[in-house]
């Protein structure tokens, strides 16, 4: 008797334990997203939960408990303001949930749990949608489903339930698959809730020395580029971020509220046609090669400067289609406000370099001349390219041009506009990206932080704006190579064991391209995906109750082969031979007005038979005794086959008359 | 309401003749509680996804929402094919718990797990149904005064896998459980059938021993009829001797003046238990019921369902919707 009860102890802690597992891989799947003590609070009250279940301890009263919960909603509130948005309610979600476990006595709880598990599962999931983290949600769903099944029967064991969820998922798979392709997506937000301005790498829109060199030890993804057609030339591969205009001596800025017409341009040499994806950046810049032309996306403008601006910040991975020149030819002069705004240095601000900047000048010839002695001097003054420049006084150029002469792109950059203005040359600096590794696999530039780049445009008359790098004046490498090859100390040492295995090189570049491929057909597939998918269905129309059929079509084409499938095993076996034999014999006698009642064994249907027709007796009953005997008695393995066989024979052979009236 | 749906599910299904396969038409499923509130979270899902447009979410929203699909055709298979064999309630005495046997028999090659069966609303047991194999359960039933328990349906039903739906059946099979009185009384057993005075002399090896008694025929001496029994309006009774030694006792109810009805029964049950368990020969008589002396097995039920339905017309009923007593 004793046992009993320690049996159904043990399974109420199995399915507690279940239910806190799938909490607290929901808790844990969040980790990175709300605060360390949000989770570890969370944690804790699991184990304390955990550890109160196993050793039979009190739990707290109802009192103690609302005062836990208010007191929670308070510091939610106290630390993140608000309650509304996606960090704010997984943390209050988070705790609730942990709180709600010091009551869990009933199975209903249990399931609240598990619920909850999976609702951290899909704010996680609302948060980061990149490939690495698929295996870690597919776990967690998987987790969560097995906790529904111990939860569901007690006597449930893990390893069974695991096998039971883990079979059932594989079979839910196809009809997800079909659901997420042909489930009516909407074109657009029902409403908006604030999302976290939690800062991303990437370049920002201002630039003061040593900012980039911060981003260049990064080697995530910036972007991933597809050219229609062919690839411009690696030195030709400069990808256009924010232009910056205004400098208060140490910093770049973007032009704050400007706004100018785009001149029109005539375009020089290839078109270059690519789709550029995108990771989000939560800044509305779009990079696009050279000098967009234009872009097909109606959500971004093409600014004065040839910049993309998107119309909100970056928060999901976006693609763009756009054609790019990297010639161009001004049509219009430049106007006064732009002459202005790009020739603006701050008065006082690094009087040796304005100084240098006109002794340069004025050796005369034109704006283009200028511009090359200006860069026979960086080429020729015994400038150093390097990531780790010594650092830089009140007057940045004047410290970088003539005392410390070693800096990274930013510092070229940054020089040579100055020295442009200070000769009444318009100029500005231009953040961006500059090459990107070819991957063969997915056929596509990979263009990482660390490829992040600055380089100037100058306006040169009769031309318009000219791309100038100085940068590659000094290091004339950087335009073919990355940073890394010309400064292995700028890597990790991570990345640096990387880089060194070409083995490991190709590894990274296969998983690169299968996170491009996810980001593209699964994170980005949205409405026009849906239509577009459709379209090579042969489904031309972009209407949406298409999509409606087919989805219905779908589910119902699903639900049929899960029903068969599942249904099949549910069917009693088929009768062998020996039954269905038997059952002819019965039927036989059936006609003859001895039909075998349900409870009759062959033995006592024999005697039913007999009392009935007792002139068929001696025909009748060797043949339900040899059934008896083939069903029941243990089996002569050799002979059974054959006696089976003769035993069917006999009863086609058997022939009864009707009884004679009389 | 309930009622309502009840009957109409008696209507469209019939009547019940053991055994019973369990088909697809006779399975009926519904969400629980916990998989309506698996159905609210999915929806938060999808509008979440859809409003974020967010894949993933979209895509956990419909991989769970293919999981209740799948748990949903799990259920209905966990019953599906299951066949009743047998169903029958043994009689028990009043006060304690009776139990309907129920043999449920798995036929197919799927193993079934947490199936629950009930008498018609009360608390099931579970049993797991390995492949081909039959299982035996006992399904407890008050019993809690005497009389006849009439169950008219049994219930089937589960929620395996996953708790997310229930799929159910009625299985509309008559079965009757006899409450025999509880036994219960201190006064000692009667010999000779109570006659204290009467003509009883034990271990003569000349004198007869009490058989009972049997109607009034013609050619009956008037010296062995029960005048007594005449006199409280019972028909013309013969006492009937046998020559034999085995004890013999007759319980009659009328002789227990001084109890009210249910505590004569009681006591008429105790009699009857304690003397099939020492062997001996009983007779049973009651206003307009007689029941001749002899023992075994048979004779006891007989004696105990006599006392059981003893003033009573109809029996308590379980599931019929009214209840007898």
């Amino acid at each position: 008797m004793a046992a009993a009860p320690q049996a159904a102890d043990g399974e109420a802690l199995r399915s507690l334990a279940w239910a806190c597992a799938a909490f607290a891989g929901g808790v844990l799947l969040n980790l990175d997203r709300v605060p360390p003590w949000t989770a570890a609070t969370a944690l804790l009250l699991i184990a304390s939960r955990l550890t109160a279940e196993r050793s039979g301890a009190r739990l707290p009263g109802t009192l103690a408990r609302a005062l836990l919960a208010l007191g929670v909603v308070a510091v939610v509130l106290w630390r993140f303001h608000t309650l509304n948005g996606l960090a704010a309610g997984t943390a209050l979600l988070m705790l609730m949930s942990a709180l709600k476990l010091l009551e869990t006595r009933a199975r209903r709880d249990e399931f609240v749990m598990v619920g909850a598990g999976l609702f951290l599962l899909l704010a996680a999931c609302l948060d980061r949608q990149s490939l690495v983290r698929v295996p870690l949600y597919a776990l967690q769903v998987w987790l969560c489903c097995s906790a529904l099944a111990v939860v569901a029967s007690a006597g449930c064991e893990g390893r069974a339930a695991l096998r039971l969820a883990g079979r059932s998922l594989l079979f839910a798979l196809p009809l997800a698959v079909l659901l997420f392709v042909f489930f009516p997506r909407l074109p657009g937000a029902f409403w908006a809730i604030p999302r976290g301005g939690q800062a991303l790498t990437g370049l920002s829109d201002t630039m003061s020395p040593g900012s980039i060199v911060k981003l260049v030890a990064s080697y995530d993804p910036a972007f991933r580029v597809q050219f229609a057609g062919r690839a411009p030339p690696a030195e030709e591969l400069y990808w256009r971020g924010p232009v910056l205009h205004d400098f208060d001596g140490h910093t770049w800025r973007r032009a704050s509220g400007a706004f100018h017409l785009r001149q029109r341009l005539q375009y020089l040499g290839t078109p270059y046609r690519y789709r550029v994806a995108l990771e989000p950046t939560r800044q509305r810049w779009w990079f696009a090669l050279d000098t967009p032309a234009q872009s097909s996306d109606t959500n971004a403008l093409l600014t004065y400067d040839n910049q993309l601006l998107g119309a909100e910040p970056l928060t999901e991975p976006l693609s763009f289609d756009a054609v790019s020149y990297t010639r161009t030819r001004a049509l219009e002069p430049l106007g006064a406000f732009g002459r202005q705004q790009d020739t603006t240095l701050p008065p006082g601000a690094n009087p040796r370099s304005v100084a240098l900047a006109q002794t340069l000048r004025q050796r005369g010839g034109s704006d283009a001349d200028f511009v090359q002695a200006t860069l026979e001097y960086l080429r020729s003054g015994g400038f150093l390219y390097t990531l780790t420049p010594e650092a830089l006084g009140a007057d940045p150029v004047d410290d970088f041009l003539f005392d410390t002469r070693a800096g990274f792109c930013g510092h070229y950059a940054s020089a040579f506009v100055t020295l442009m203005r200070a000769a009444q040359v318009p100029a500005h600096v231009v953040t961006g990206y500059l090459g990107g590794e070819w991957n063969p696999i997915g056929d596509y530039f990979l263009v990482r932080q660390s490829d992040a780049h600055a380089w100037a445009e100058v306006w040169l008359e009769g031309r318009g704006w000219t791309r100038i790098d100085p940068t590659a004046v000094v290091e004339p490498e950087r335009l073919r190579r990355g940073v890394f090859d010309l400064l292995p100390d700028a890597l990790a040492t991570r990345e640096r064991l990387l880089r060194g295995s070409a083995w490991l090189t190709r590894a990274l570049q296969r998983w690169d391209a299968a996170n491009a491929w996810w980001s593209d057909h699964v994170v980005k597939f949205d409405y026009s995906a849906q239509l577009d998918l459709l379209g090579r269905f042969g489904i031309r129309s972009p209407d949406a109750r298409y999509l409606g059929w087919a989805f219905m079509l779908a589910l119902l084409g699903w639900l049929a082969i899960i029903a068969w499938h599942i249904g099949r095993s549910a069917r009693p076996a088929a009768p062998d031979a020996l039954a269905r034999a038997y059952t002819r014999l019965c039927r036989k006698l059936a006609r003859i007005g001895a039909p075998r009642a349900p409870h009759q064994g062959p033995l006592s249907f024999a005697q039913a038979v007999t009392a009935h027709r007792p002139d068929l007796s001696d025909r009748v009953q060797p043949l339900l005794a040899r059934y008896a005997q083939l069903r029941y008695e243990p089996a002569v393995p050799q002979s059974r086959n054959a006696d089976i066989e003769e035993f069917r024979r006999a009863v086609a052979r058997l022939s009864l008359p009707r009884a004679v009236r009389g | 309401m309930r009622a309502r749906v009840h009957a109409w599910m008696r209507r469209r299904q019939g009547a019940d003749v053991l055994p019973v396969t369990l088909e697809r038409r006779r399975l009926y499923i519904l969400p629980t509680g916990a998989g309506v509130a698996f159905g609210l979270l999915l929806f938060l899902m999808l509008t979440a996804g859809l409003n974020y447009g967010n894949s993933l979410a979209l895509f956990l929203t419909f991989s769970l929402s293919a999981f209740a699909l799948v748990a949903m055709q799990q259920c209905h298979r966990n019953l599906l094919g299951i066949a009743v064999i047998a169903a029958a309630a043994p009689a028990v005495f009043a006060r304690t718990t009776g139990a309907v046997h129920l043999t449920l028999a798995n036929p197919a090659s799927l193993p079934r797990a947490r199936v629950e069966a009930a008498v018609a609303d009360m608390a099931a047991v579970a049993v797991d149904l390995p492949a081909h194999e039959r299982r035996r359960l006992e399904l407890p039933l008050p019993a809690p005064t005497r009389g006849i328990v009439r169950i008219d349906r049994l219930r089937l039903a589960t929620a395996h896998p996953f708790g997310l739906f229930r799929a159910w059946t009625w299985v509309h099979t008559p079965i009757e459980m006899m409450i025999y009185p509880r036994p219960h009384g201190a006064l000692p057993m009667p010999a000779h059938g109570g006659h204290k005075s009467g003509a009883r002399s034990r271990g003569g090896s000349d004198a007869d021993e009490w058989l009972g008694l049997r109607p009034f025929r013609d050619g009956d001496s008037p010296r062995q009829v029960d005048w007594k029994a005449y006199a409280r309006e019972a028909p013309l009774l013969i006492k009937e001797y046998s020559p034999a030694g085995s004890e013999l006792h007759l319980f009659d109810f009328a002789q227990l003046t001084h109890l009210d009805t249910e505590a004569r029964l009681s006591q008429l049950a105790r009699w009857v238990v304690e003397a099939e368990a020492h062997g001996e020969r009983y007779a049973v008589a009651l206003p307009g019921v007689l029941l001749p002396a002899d023992r075994g097995p048979e004779h006891r039920h007989r004696c105990l369902a006599a006392l059981a339905v003893f003033g009573i017309d109809d029996g308590l009923k379980y599931g019929g919707g009214a209840s007898g007593r």
